[in-house]
This record gives structure tokens, C-alpha cells and sequence, in this order.
């Protein structure tokens, strides 16, 4: 098992003249874990995150970073704070320079690097959130989604090694946010370790590792999110409501359909174990194959013919740059989220699909789909798109 | 209350890509060339070529242009008719002496006098207008820094020029809110509800004020903010615009000099 970046021992917190906010917290996040703190307005959510860069120091208890435990002068505290970068759930409060070279590139030039390492920093971490060429806009002109991901790329150009989010969908559009935890996906595939908190159950359900229920400054659960937000109990507790797929799943066990014992954690899942029981397979005799196409590699010129020479076939993109290559392309985008499930979905209909992305989203497409089919035994072809592929 | 900010057109504006320098000394020195020049056709001379610059190049929309005009216009036409009525002069076409101490008069040197001093204005305020709409704040930031202006005072330009966004669109949301609930029916409750809005703005810049210094914190402040971009290269052909310009203004000074309306 990966080794423990962060863990808090029995940790508590009051506030000046107020309550106490945390009542004796202890946990431990592992190395590249997704992790979801979930609870109501005022469980203390907000309070615990600021912990864990130092922003509020527990008034008893420890907090451990590196299996050491944190020091609080100011060289230490610099040192923790590059290694965990914090996004604000207000990106207005977030942004503190006039434009957005200028903001991404605060960290960096503090910690001390010279201008070229900079530039460099800021160029990777804006082409990282797809924000490529946004460099001299002021922040004030930008969309919420984007100022959101201007937050994120000043936090990545301290190459941290844990992201702390605040509420990070709030204030965004559902398409907003589903491109916000395809982010967040990918950066975790990148081996960052990621903590969000959130209220929405919907969203931290399928997405998270391991799931903590908060409620009045204490932890209620800790577990796998099938577990943690499968009892009625503790989810009534944490003022949460249970999702609505553990729901069903719960409902359709009540009805003598076998489920299995990792819960659905995704549509997908779902329709599988309907499937599966109804009419014996979920999968067409001749299943469709899904092609992957990296547009950074690939001419962007390539895409369009292909798609058109095969009418019928779904495209998908993941990520804001295959996005924008579609734009560019004028190639019409079916899927926009969730967009290897519902090729999967699709391939067990024997239908056809492309998958528009870059980078290290290439290789998560063929794991999620060799994954697939190792749990449910059934076979789906992943192709990778190349120059000499026949038009026709 | 709340239109179009100038800094939204320049941040827009069509002759963003062209360096800083360029466009500062093109505005700089129109201004210094008004001030030199003594007859009234040279500064109308730079109004025109400057306002078309604006217009045509910079693509600034003409009703914007026109009202940002027209303010200060008014400003300088009520000064020039007190220039024009009481100066004085040889040629007196009308006068009147309502009292012992005042003597109103229109004189050919008044018209001229007067006249004069409205082309420089108009002159001046374009080639004022022409920095403001083309250059936004941002890049000034960094020509700030390569003339030696002080880091300390770059530093809170820049924090002060963020945090007008961000007070502006929190008193523009509380005004709007306001509004809603009818704050400002009477004038009664308009000053009532104007005091809150001052006061939630006050405790609005308070509030961002402390988040700026923990935003800063959780990104490793080290006192270092002033970190600028770069500005875009000085081009050729903007260039040789500005150096055709120049040359045709400065030779427009010499040769109206002392030129007069009458």
C-alpha cells in the first residue's frame, strides 16, 4: 500500500470566542487517493481543510505531513504550503493579480525561480487546465468556469503533491463541473493526491476513493463511498441524502435482483446488473469498437474527414482541449462528460465511437475499458487513431 | 450606474497587440504638440488623425467614443465662452458693462483666444482618450516597472487595480438587490439605502482585504508580487505610423504658427 501523506491525530479546534469547530479528528490520506469530505454547511468542513496547509493551527491535537509532524514558523510553513496547494472555493477571493500570467506565476516567482522557470511553469500549468493563450486577459473578463480553472493552474504551478479543494463545483454549470472533475481525474492520474469538499453526494458518490461523512466538528464514517453513504443512518446524521444509484441498487436488491458487492458505482454499472439478470448478457453479439485520437498528436485536419466518412459513429471529447479541437474541426460533440462510460455503453449496443483527447487521458481510456471488461467478461475493442488509418 | 468601464475597452480594443511604447509616445507627444503648437489648426489636425486612429484602427465602437467626448466637451465649451466674453481685445463687435467692476465683451482676439484654446482641448483630450481606449491598465504595469517606478508602488497599483473589480461587482450586486426592494423610491430612502450600500462596500473591502492576505499566504508569499509579463515587440509598420505622424504634426506646428479663426 502507497505510504500516508497526510494524517491528522485527535485533532481539535475553537474558534476565537466561538464554538468548538472540530471536536477531535483524527485520519490518514494515502498517496494519490481521491478523497471527499462530505457534510453540511457549518460541519466544519472549510475549518479542517485550512489545516492541512497551516492556515489554521489545531489547538490540540497533531497534524502530520510526510509522516512529520507540522511545524508552524515561517520557513516550514512555506515548504508545506508548495507541497499542499490549496483552491479556494471562491476563485474572486482566489486571484490576486491583474492578469492571468501574472496571477499563475505568483507562486513560482515566490518561491524564487528565475523568469524563464517561471514562464515555464505558468505555460504548462495554463495548457494543464486548457487555458493556453488566456496569459494577458485580466481576471474580471473571465467566465466563472474559467476563473475556477485560473485558481487551479496557480495552485499546479507549484507542482504540488496534494490539491486541497474547497467546494470545488460550487458556483458552476453542470457541464462546468463535470469538466472540473474530469480535471481533477486527471490530475489524480498524474499521481497528485486530491481532497475536495463538497455537500453533493451525487458527485463525490462515484468520483471519490475513500469518502469521510463530517458532521458538527466530528467524523461520523470513513469508508469506501458504497459503504459510507450506503447506511441511511449515518447519512441522515450528516444531513446528506443517499444517491440515487445506491438507492436504486438498495431497491432492487429489496426485489430479489442480485447485487453485487461493489454497489454500481456509475450508470454503467447499473445497467449491467439490469442487464445482465433480464436477459442473461448486456452485451451485443457484436460489440462496437471505440477508437481513441490524441489531438496532439494527430493533424488537426484528420479528424473531420474520418468522422464523416463514418456516419453513425458518436464522438466524444475529454478534456478542454479535444473540446476546442472539435470546435475548431466543427465536429459534432455527442458525449462532453462521462465520455468513456457512455462509449462503453454504446460498444454493448454494437455501436461505434470516437474518443477525442490528449495526453495521459489516452491510456486512462484503455484502462477503463480493459477494467470493464475484466469485471463483466465481456470484450470491447480499443483502437488508437493514427495517420495512416483509410479514411474509409 | 454602471456602464461600460474604459479599461473594458481597452482590454478589447483592436490595437492591443501593438507595443506600449509605441502607443504612449504617439499620445505623449500629441499632447506635448498641442501644448507647443500656437495657431488652431495643428491640434485639430491631431484630433482628427488621432479620433480616426481610434475609430478605424482601434475599432472602438463611435457611440462610446462620442460620449466619452462629449463630457469633458462640455466642460471645456462653457470655459471658452467666459474665455471669449471677458478677455477683451481691439476689434469689439459687442460689449456690455452690467456693472461698475464687469465688462462683458466679444472681440475678434477673444473669438480667436478662445477658439485656440478649445482645438487644444480637443486635441488634447484625444490624444488622452486615444492612451486610455488602446492601452489597458495592465500594460502599463509593465512599462511602470522598466521606467524604475518603485516596486512598492507597482505592487499596490496592482492589487488596488484587482480589487476595483471586485468591489465594483460586489456594490453592483448590492445595488442591484437594493433596487429589487425598491431602495431607491423616494429621496428619503435613497440616502438611507445609499448609506448601506456604502457601508456593506466598506465591510465587502474589509472582508477582501483579509482574504487577499490569506490567498497570498497560501501561496508562499515572499514579498515579491511585481511579477510582469512581457510587453509585445516594437513592429515596423506601427513604427513607421507613428514616425509619419510625428513628422506630419510637428511640420503642421511650424507651418500654422499663429494662425488665427478671423
Amino acid at each position: 500500500m502507497s505510504s500516508i501523506v497526510l494524517e491528522a491525530r485527535d485533532i481539535r479546534y475553537r474558534y476565537p470566542r466561538g464554538q468548538e469547530a472540530i471536536k477531535g479528528i483524527s485520519f490518514h490520506f494515502r498517496r494519490g487517493e481521491k478523497i471527499a469530505l462530505v457534510g453540511p454547511n457549518g460541519a466544519g468542513k472549510s475549518t479542517l481543510l485550512q489545516m492541512f496547509n497551516g492556515m489554521i493551527r489545531p489547538d490540540s491535537g497533531t497534524m502530520l505531513f510526510d509522516n512529520k509532524p507540522m511545524e508552524y514558523d515561517r520557513a516550514s510553513l512555506r515548504e508545506l504550503r508548495r507541497k499542499v496547494g490549496f483552491v479556494l472555493q471562491n476563485p474572486d477571493r482566489q486571484i490576486i493579480a491583474p492578469t492571468v500570467y501574472q496571477d499563475v506565476g505568483f507562486g513560482p516567482v515566490n518561491l524564487g525561480c528565475d523568469e524563464a522557470t517561471v514562464k515555464e511553469a505558468v505555460t504548462t500549468a495554463l495548457r494543464h487546465v486548457g487555458l493556453s493563450g488566456f496569459e494577458r486577459r485580466p481576471p474580471h473578463h473571465l467566465s466563472g468556469g474559467e476563473k475556477k480553472r485560473v485558481a487551479i493552474a496557480g495552485v499546479l504551478a507549484m507542482d504540488p503533491d496534494v490539491l486541497v479543494f474547497d467546494e470545488p463545483t460550487s458556483g458552476l454549470d453542470p457541464s462546468g463541473s463535470e469538466d472540473l472533475m474530469e480535471l481533477l481525474d486527471e490530475l489524480n492520474h498524474e499521481g497528485k493526491t486530491i481532497v475536495i469538499s463538497t455537500h453533493d453526494v451525487e458527485l463525490a458518490y462515484p468520483w471519490a476513493d475513500r469518502a469521510i461523512l463530517l458532521a458538527a466538528g466530528r467524523i461520523i464514517k470513513e469508508d469506501v463511498p458504497d459503504v459510507a453513504f450506503g447506511n441511511t443512518k449515518f447519512v441522515r446524521m450528516a444531513h446528506l441524502s443517499v444517491p440515487t444509484l445506491l438507492e436504486l441498487s438498495a431497491e432492487l436488491e429489496k426485489r430479489g435482483f442480485a447485487i453485487p458487492d461493489r454497489k454500481p458505482r456509475s450508470v454503467l454499472d447499473m445497467v449491467h446488473i439490469i442487464e445482465s439478470q433480464a436477459r442473461g448478457s448486456c452485451c451485443h453479439p457484436a460489440p462496437g469498437t471505440i477508437t481513441v485520437c490524441d489531438v496532439d498528436i494527430l493533424a488537426a485536419g484528420a479528424v473531420p474527414p474520418w468522422v464523416h466518412a463514418r456516419p453513425g459513429l458518436a464522438v466524444g471529447a475529454m478534456g478542454t482541449r479535444a473540446k476546442q479541437c472539435a470546435a475548431t474541426g466543427q465536429v459534432a460533440l455527442e458525449f462532453t462528460y462521462g465520455v468513456i462510460d457512455k462509449c462503453i455503453l454504446r460498444a454493448l449496443r454494437g455501436k461505434d465511437s470516437l474518443i477525442l483527447t490528449n495526453g495521459s487521458m489516452v491510456g486512462r481510456v484503455a484502462e477503463r475499458v480493459e477494467a470493464y471488461c475484466r469485471e463483466s467478461g465481456n470484450r470491447i475493442h480499443v483502437v488508437e487513431m493514427s495517420e495512416e488509418d483509410p479514411l474509409v | 450606474m454602471f456602464e461600460e468601464l474604459l479599461e473594458d475597452v481597452a482590454q478589447t480594443n483592436g490595437l492591443r497587440e501593438t507595443s506600449t511604447w509605441l502607443k504612449l509616445a504617439a499620445g505623449l507627444s500629441a499632447i506635448v504638440l498641442c501644448l507647443l503648437s500656437t495657431g488652431y489648426a495643428a491640434p485639430l489636425f491631431i484630433a482628427v488623425i488621432l479620433s480616426a486612429t481610434i475609430l478605424v484602427l482601434a475599432r472602438v465602437d463611435i457611440r462610446t467614443y462620442a460620449e466619452l467626448f462629449l463630457i469633458p466637451l462640455w466642460f471645456a465649451l462653457m470655459s471658452v465662452a467666459v474665455i471669449v466674453l471677458i478677455s477683451g481685445g481691439e476689434h469689439v463687435y459687442w460689449s456690455w458693462d452690467p456693472l461698475s467692476f464687469l465688462s462683458l465683451s466679444i472681440t475678434r482676439e477673444s473669438i480667436n483666444y478662445g477658439f485656440f484654446v478649445l482645438c487644444r482641448v480637443v486635441g488634447g483630450m484625444s490624444a488622452l482618450l486615444f492612451i486610455a481606449l488602446t492601452t489597458p491598465m495592465t500594460d502599463l504595469f509593465v512599462v511602470m516597472r522598466k521606467v524604475r517606478v518603485p516596486d512598492f508602488v507597482i505592487d499596490l497599483a496592482m492589487i488596488i487595480y484587482r480589487t476595483i473589480f471586485f468591489l465594483l461587482d460586489q456594490v453592483r450586486q448590492v445595488y442591484h438587490a437594493q433596487v429589487m426592494r425598491l431602495g431607491y423610491s423616494g429621496w428619503k430612502e435613497s440616502v438611507h439605502t445609499f448609506s448601506m450600500l456604502c457601508g456593506s462596500a466598506f465591510i465587502a473591502s474589509w472582508d477582501a482585504g483579509d482574504d487577499l492576505v490569506r490567498a497570498m499566504d497560501a501561496r508562499c508569499y515572499d514579498g515579491k508580487f511585481a511579477l510582469l509579463g512581457e510587453n509585445r515587440p516594437v513592429e515596423l509598420r506601427p513604427l513607421a505610423a507613428l514616425a509619419l505622424f510625428l513628422v506630419a504634426t510637428s511640420a503642421a506646428v511650424v507651418a500654422t504658427q499663429g494662425m488665427t479663426l478671423l
